[in-house]
């Protein structure tokens, strides 16, 4: 018999789509939590488009693989929300649990007469988060993001990248992702709060500014000192410090020498390691690990500020000896010697090369349907009395409508085989998958 | 209602932090949220003390901005768990907390006889978690990491960079700002979250083992998708997604020498290119836009290139980045300004919701304003309930005044530096 898990007999309505909130409610499932996805195959975003499909599948509402990633440990219930029928569906399952979240633009539940007053009524101890971009308050609360727009606007792109040059920026949804754990975050934070006072509340998680406070250094910087980040160097690329330029802190660490990206045997494309020397006594076990080579005894490199100083030739010099080595057997060299080093890794390097990940069982494969045995992503800690392992694939759209109609809110089969007759669970005169025939049998 | 303000929802909750840069921020979303943070630091202080920048350039361990930011809302004392009479102060106070949160090197604090297993045999109730670079297990469990690390090895250096036709040849660029500590912090909270609900209901505590390099790993979007569903390694692509193969730009310079995103690439409908002519239309740019060709997709397909290249561009390059992001938005479309973080005290949005906080530091008569909270709890508020200790400020009140050792107690662990 499995152990108990964290949220054993949470229930959570999930209105979210794309991914900042799928991300969210993965989590929560994660952690046991019933999680009843709502879903609509006319207006559905998370499923299509997909990028994510295997070549040799038909790109269709259950063959995203990004999807099923998303979306592990969760039922589908495929209902019309937009309907007075399907939003008394709703409301009656709402009844029934302790969580409801939705990533919608701001207050899109509340136009459907879904408002956190409304919920309260339903439920009067709910746990209401939404995830908007800019939040349901605040005079642009009307404004739209996808995690790209979050990330420029708060200034998280701006801060990564070389000098003189355009912003490098995030190359995916940081803030989807991230966004999408501030959900989870704010849902559990909720949860404990109800089960210590017995009271629900509504909370305005909002993406653009949740990426605000990821900046905080930065911020302070300039509300104390006066210093902006629009200066000479910054942003240093991978460096701690761009030479040449005022030696001041770039918000990652200290301000040392080397701190780069090197490119390494055999020079393909993701052919890179970093290496990090902190003080100067690891620089010189670095100097040991390459060979003690002479000009690594050169003064100019000794201390720090000379490191610094002559970061270019340092660099070049250290990527000569980069160049001879594979990225983990130059990783297992710098490591065992005390070095800081790592390979720069692909997602291939991840799934299959990194001999940590592996050993941590960070992919483990489960099973669906459509996209047969596959590898999901695993929780990154381990809980010693609630495992979060999981359990399910991600559902196939609308799977879990019988039983959720029928055996959580006690509708007739009958019921269910009206409310599919008259467009409720599923588009009337749209095609429907086996699964469903089977289920109205 | 003036007044009173409710507790936040964490209220009435101890954390014991035993924690540098990566796990400081999770305490600070711990302390922010109502919970008591000690944090527990060796005598001296937190080596983090000693990162920059600090206050007018002047390093010393009271002044770090980057120690100020991530430790606000806790109380600070200092213990020497080397010593046996720190440890046995340390093992006091845990009796009192429900979470300590470490970050030493695996099987360190065990080493000192007072591991996660000795703690919560005392005490079953508490949550003990562990936030390391690489979890309590495995071949890599002993490296030694730092933010750029994590950042090459959980997959963001592969995936962000800049197009050829940019920086030729440039290497896979790290993003800044600290994120490797930001991603195991955020799940972290979650898995201590988790822990604590979990005791509401069976009154038991547990033992987490939180790893940052999978955090990081896990914070890569569709990447780790389209590798195991279609076997797809990604590209680096200027400040725009990784992708198979190349896509249009969407950072575009402006007139005031920043940049704007415009989300335009596979968006461009036939709705969209009349609402974008439109928009160039209100500043008078709308040069070809209004043909009526652009009312048919397949036209659209064709003139990609211009739309984008020229016309957006161009419109971009003709208004500064804040009126175009505020002009863009106001008609629904999803662009935005690429500000530099300093720009964004003068962001109305903000103000209308309070975001900044004016935090007081008493000792140099000053107050300093912080970011503020990433969500609004609207029955149990985020604050700041103070800034970030000084090093060991709480000796006296929590040694002395909760643990009971008198003043000269306290004056001769100061001698011997076991505080």
């Amino acid at each position: 018999m499995p152990g108990p898990r964290a949220l054993d007999n949470i229930r959570v309505v999930d209105f979210t789509w794309v991914r900042a909130g799928p991300w969210a409610t993965r989590w929560l499932g994660a952690f046991g939590a019933e999680i009843i996805k709502i879903e609509w195959p006319e207006n559905e975003r998370g499923r299509l488009p997909s990028t994510t499909t295997p070549q040799h599948l038909e790109v269709n509402l259950n063959t995203s693989g990004n999807f099923n990633d998303t979306n592990v440990n969760k039922k589908s219930l495929s209902l019309n929300v937009r309907t007075a029928k399907g939003l008394e569906i709703a409301k009656r399952l709402i009844a029934v649990s302790d969580i409801v979240i939705e990533n919608f633009s701001s207050r899109v539940l509340q136009k459907w007469g879904l408002g956190y007053a409304e919920l309260a009524r339903i439920k009067p101890d709910i746990v209401y988060v939404s995830m908007s971009g800019y939040g349901h308050t605040g005079r642009n609360h009307g404004y739209t993001t996808f995690g790209p727009i979050a990330q420029a606007v708060s200034g998280l792109t701006y801060i990564s990248g070389l000098p003189d040059k355009p912003p490098a920026g995030w190359g995916w949804s940081y803030m989807d992702d991230t966004g999408g754990l501030y959900g989870a975050m704010c849902a559990l934070t909720g949860l404990y709060h109800r089960n210590i006072t017995g009271k629900g509340q509504h909370i305005d998680q909002a993406q653009m500014v949740s990426s605000v406070p990821l900046n905080g250094p930065v911020l302070l910087d300039f509300t104390v000192n006066g210093r902006g980040s629009r200066r000479p160097g910054f942003p240093p690329g991978n460096r701690a410090h761009w030479p040449g330029t005022p030696l001041t802190s770039s918000y990652r660490g200290p301000t040392v020498a080397p701190h780069n990206a090197y490119r390494t045997h055999p020079g393909g494309y993701n052919d890179w390691c970093v290496i990090v020397c902190q003080s100067d006594e690891e620089w010189q076990r670095l100097v040991n690990v390459m060979g003690a080579p002479e000009w690594a005894a050169s003064q100019k490199f000794a201390d720090n500020t000379g490191r610094l100083e002559h970061q270019d030739e340092l660099d070049r010099l250290i990527e000569n000896w980069t160049l001879t080595l594979g990225k983990y057997e130059l990783t297992a060299l710098c490591q065992s010697a005390g070095v800081r080093a790592l390979p720069v890794q692909s997602a291939e390097d991840r799934v299959e090369n990194d001999p940590q990940l592996r050993h941590r069982q960070m992919y483990l494969p489960l099973e669906h349907p459509a996209l047969g045995s596959r590898k999901v992503q695993n929780a990154p800690f381990k809980l010693s009395e609630t495992p979060a392992v999981n359990r399910t694939a991600s559902p196939l759209i609308g799977e879990h409508t019988r039983s959720i109609v029928e055996g959580l809110l006690g509708f007739s089969h009958e019921d269910l085989c009206a409310g599919f007759a008259d467009g409720t669970f599923w588009p009337t005169g749209r095609p429907r998958f086996a699964y469903m025939e089977e289920m109205l049998r | 209602m003036t007044g009173f303000e409710p507790p936040g929802p964490l209220a009435g909750l101890r954390v014991l932090e035993l924690a540098d840069e990566k796990g400081q921020f999770c305490g600070k979303l711990l302390g922010d949220l109502g919970a008591d943070v000690i944090k527990i630091e060796p005598p001296g202080g937190e080596p983090c003390r000693r990162l920059g920048p600090f206050l007018d350039d002047i390093p010393h361990p009271d002044r770090s901005l980057t120690f100020w930011y991530y430790n606000t809302s806790k109380r600070g004392v200092t213990l020497n768990l080397e010593t046996a009479g720190g440890r046995g102060l340390f093992r006091q106070l845990a009796m009192t907390a429900d979470i300590v949160l470490e970050t030493f090197a695996p099987g360190h604090l065990a080493s000192l006889g007072i591991g996660q297993e000795s703690l919560r045999a005392d005490r079953p109730s508490l949550i003990v978690c562990s936030l390391t670079p690489f979890g309590q297990t495995g071949p890599w469990r002993d490296y030694l990491s730092a933010d750029l690390l994590h950042m090459a090895a959980g997959g963001e250096m592969a995936s962000c960079g800049y197009d050829d036709a940019d920086v030729p040849g440039a290497p896979p660029i790290a993003p800044g700002g600290g994120n490797a500590w930001h991603m195991g912090a955020h799940f972290a909270y979650m898995a201590i979250m988790a822990g604590l609900v979990y005791r509401t209901v069976s009154g038991r505590g547990q033992y987490i083992d939180a790893s940052i390099h999978e955090a990081c790993a896990l914070t890569t979007e569709s990447a780790i998708a389209n590798y195991i569903y279609r076997g797809e390694t990604l590209i680096r692509q200027t400040g725009r997604h990784h992708a198979a193969s190349p896509t249009p730009r969407t950072q575009f310079r402006s007139k005031d020498g920043t940049y704007v995103t415009a989300l335009v690439s596979g968006r461009l409908t036939p709705k969209y290119v009349k609402d974008l002519a439109a928009l160039f239309d209100s500043y008078g740019m709308a040069h070809d836009l209004h043909d009526p060709k652009y009312r048919d997709a397949d036209t659209i397909a064709a003139n990609t290139s211009h739309i984008i290249d020229d016309l957006v561009a161009g419109f971009i390059a003709g208004l500064p980045a804040e009126e175009i992001y505020h002009a863009a938005q106001a008609r629904g479309f999803t662009w935005g300004a690429v500000r530099a973080p300093e720009q964004l005290l003068d962001d109305a949005h903000l103000h209308d919701r309070d975001f900044w906080k004016e935090v007081n530091h008493p000792e140099l008569g000053r107050s300093f304003v912080y970011p503020g909270e990433a969500a609004i709890y609207n029955g149990s508020p985020w604050r700041i309930s103070r800034r970030a200790p000084l090093v060991g400020e709480h000796n006296a009140e929590i040694f002395c005044g909760e643990l009971g050792l008198s003043r000269g107690e306290l004056s001769a662990l100061a001698e011997s530096r076991v505080i």
